[in-house]
């Protein structure tokens, strides 16, 4: 048991002093990951479009009509950008913006003296969603433009009359908009009308999940099993240094060797997905159900994945030898078993097949512990698989190394 | 301390160790002299339990190194001929490794770890990390690392291969000083010089056996005080052959086109003898070098050939 300990404390060291063997492991992932991760954005994403906006008739009423499109949600959808009625057109023909809106001269006297008018909107028929959002809106807010005229046509009028209202215009029209208020309250506020929502579930629906949450697991797992192998590569390391061949002329067993790898090994894949984890859940908001169930997880997944690979790479008969095949092992299982691409991105055979690989598996549990749908007994029932497996692996390794890797 | 009954060790169709015999006992250093590829190295893994005998028994310090392996390794402490050591970690830390492998603990760890640190001379570059170290200080830490534990029987795999003169003259005496406080000591080297100044006892290996041991007066008394003559030059076999058959105590041990090495006593008396028959059978000889009675020369007569080969 002594030596387990000293055995740790000698693998820390060594870590610490070169980190970046084993640092190096984790670029592939955490490059992707904050790639993805700029490229996405953390949460739901947000299409975001360009309106066009020729306002000829820069009035108080086109200036209330525009400002509808920078209210939210609109605002984040739409960015407005003031051109000449040519400009516009000229963009909106090359595709440059989701849609073109043209106030012509009049809108505000049409408006206050009750008359027709037409707007003009020209959408980018390349684009689907925001011009029929810019669509959608402007028929809304021209709607509300008709009834605020028939609650308020003559204070509008009143206004409309003069070039500068005198104070007591204004006066009076406040005191008339006022009197409007008060006979409208008891429709206004409260809501004359109550609405209640309720969405009904669709069982066969997939909860909607951020592009952070549904590819940052695979990223962790990606990580997790890099690691895993680089730190099974270690093992020739010392080979070639002579001292694992010291080792077996102490008395010391080597199976405390290995235990205190182990033990090493563990340590490092808990911290890293404790890191992990924390790091995804404030910087990418990746919902976390089980903090403690999923650092559990990823520690005992990732030895046990660790264990795999040292017995991979005891079977070589060289490390060149071994690190090819760690590495046809390696990458063949992070593209199936989901590391590289998340399952729900694969066609539907590949995801079936990858999740019966070894990570596959232990993706889709621990996908299963960040949404919080598994329960205490499953995740007991999972980890005493994982342990069960990590514990043949282990006895194939001791013998491996005793019989044929130290001679 | 160290028994060695009948050992034979194959890989295969080769036998790397064929029936070697020895014993070493408490205090003393015995020397497995021989060229590279003898067996030396297979022989001490056997001796340590690294390799299984195909057949024949070691003990250490009274184990049977197979049977009760353990028990035996709690005796031993090895330097190995490779560099066995954590090149990321400081020589104290690897000192601490080591004493931690064979049992030792603190206090007693951390005495022992400054008094070997400063009988090998590294007392002052303890905390750096060994990669920064030369060879010859990572050949000292490697020997430190195999005497942590004051092992009662101490392996030595060529301790002193590629070091500078300076470190090779402190390990020599580094040895010399494990076996007055009592340690059996057990070292192979294909360094004749090294082995008659450090040696109690010899066995010299060629081949996978033993072709001569005794103490160095015993091995020398085996070539009845005669002086090793090599020529240099060009040489037609044949005539050179029957020329030197007529010269009165000379035994040919080599003989090549280029290279001659005759035994023979009095060598220096009798040079001109040599050199006119030679020249009668139409030699040229380029260089000529004279060796006193040695262990190499010992070596040459057993195998006909030089140990450096």
């Amino acid at each position: 048991m002594r030596f387990i300990w000293i055995s740790v404390r000698k693998d820390w060291i060594r870590v610490r002093r070169d980190p970046f063997s084993l640092l190096t492991s984790l670029a592939i992932p955490l490059i992707l990951a904050v790639m993805m991760s700029l490229v996405f954005g953390r949460g739901q994403a947000v299409p975001q479009g360009r309106l066009l906006v020729a306002d000829e008739d820069s009035t108080l009423a086109s200036n209330l009509l525009l400002g509808g499109f920078n209210r939210e949600p609109l605002n984040k959808m739409l960015v407005l950008e003031n051109v000449s009625q040519a400009d516009g057109r000229a963009r909106i023909n090359r595709g440059d913006g989701s849609a073109l809106l043209i106030i012509p001269t009049g809108f505000q006297a049409a408006l206050v003296g009750n008359h027709p008018f037409q707007l003009q909107l020209f959408t980018n028929p390349s684009q689907r969603i925001l011009p029929q959002i810019v669509e959608q809106s402007l028929s809304i807010m021209v709607d509300g433009a008709f009834y605020a005229q028939q609650l308020a046509g003559p204070q509008f009028r009143a206004l409309d009359k003069v070039q500068a209202p005198p104070d007591s215009l204004i006066a009076s029209v406040s005191v008339a908009f006022n009197h409007l208020a008060q006979s409208l309250q008891r429709y206004l506020n409260p809501p004359v009308m109550a609405l209640e929502t309720a969405a009904a579930a669709d069982p066969d629906a997939s909860p909607r999940q951020s592009f952070a949450a549904t590819f940052l697991p695979s990223m962790i797992f990606m990580g997790l099993l890099l690691i895993a192998s680089s730190m099974a590569q270690d093992i020739w390391r010392e080979r070639l240094m002579g001292t694992l061949r010291r080792l077996a002329v102490s008395p010391a067993p080597l199976s405390g060797f290995l235990a205190g790898r182990l033990v090493f090994v563990a340590m490092v894949f808990a911290l890293m997905a404790m890191a992990g984890l924390v790091a995804s859940h404030t910087l990418a908001a990746v919902p976390v159900a089980n903090l403690p169930a999923a650092v559990l997880w990823l520690t005992f997944a990732g030895t046990a994945l660790f264990l795999m690979m040292l017995v991979v790479t005891l079977t070589a008969s060289t490390a060149r030898a071994a690190s090819v095949m760690g590495n046809l092992i390696v990458f063949p299982l992070a593209m199936l078993g989901g590391c590289f691409f998340p399952f729900a991105w694969m066609p539907a055979w590949m995801a079936r097949i990858g999740r019966l690989t070894p990570n596959g598996w232990a993706i889709t549990q621990f996908q299963a512990i960040l949404s919080g749908e598994i329960d205490a007994r499953r995740l007991a029932v999972a980890v005493a698989v994982l342990t069960a497996v990590g514990a043949v692996m282990f006895v194939l390794a001791m013998r491996r190394l005793r019989l044929r890797f130290l001679v | 301390m160290i028994e060695v009954d009948q050992l034979r060790k194959s890989f295969g169709d080769l036998n790397a160790v064929d029936g070697v015999s020895f014993t070493a006992a408490r205090g003393e250093i015995f020397g497995l002299l021989g060229p590279n590829g003898a067996g030396k190295t297979t022989t001490i893994g056997c001796i340590c339990g690294l390799l299984q005998p195909s057949s024949g028994h070691v003990r250490v310090n009274g184990h049977d190194a197979v049977r009760q392996g353990p028990a035996a390794r709690r005796a031993l402490g090895v330097a190995p001929q490779e560099i066995s050591l954590y090149e990321d970690l400081s020589a104290a830390e690897n000192l601490a490794y080591w004493g931690g492998a064979q049992g030792m603990r603190q206090p007693a760890l951390g005495e022992r770890m400054r008094a070997v640190l400063e009988l090998t001379g590294l007392e002052d570059r303890a905390r750096e990390p060994v990669k920064l170290f030369s060879g010859g200080m990572k050949r000292r830490l490697n020997f430190a690392c195999g005497i942590i534990h004051q092992p009662k029987v101490l392996l030595l795999d060529e301790p002193t291969a590629g070091v500078d003169p300076q470190s090779r003259v402190r390990l020599l005496e580094l040895v010399r000083a494990q076996a007055r406080a009592g340690a059996c000591v057990l070292y192979t080297t294909h360094y004749m010089e090294e082995a008659e100044a450090l040696c109690d006892r010899l066995a010299i290996v060629d081949h996978g056996r033993i072709i001569a041991a005794g103490t160095l007066t015993e091995l020398r008394a085996m070539l009845a005080e005669r002086d090793l003559l090599r020529l240099s030059g060009s040489f037609p076999l044949d005539a050179c052959k029957a020329a030197l058959s007529h010269v009165d105590g000379v035994e040919l041990l080599q003989a090549d086109s280029d290279l001659l090495i005759l035994s023979l006593p009095e060598a220096s008396r009798r040079l001109p003898g040599i050199f006119a028959a030679l020249a009668a059978a139409g030699a040229e000889v380029r260089e000529t070098t004279l060796t006193q009675p040695s262990l190499e020369s010992l070596f040459i007569k057993l195998t006909g050939k030089e140990l450096r080969e």
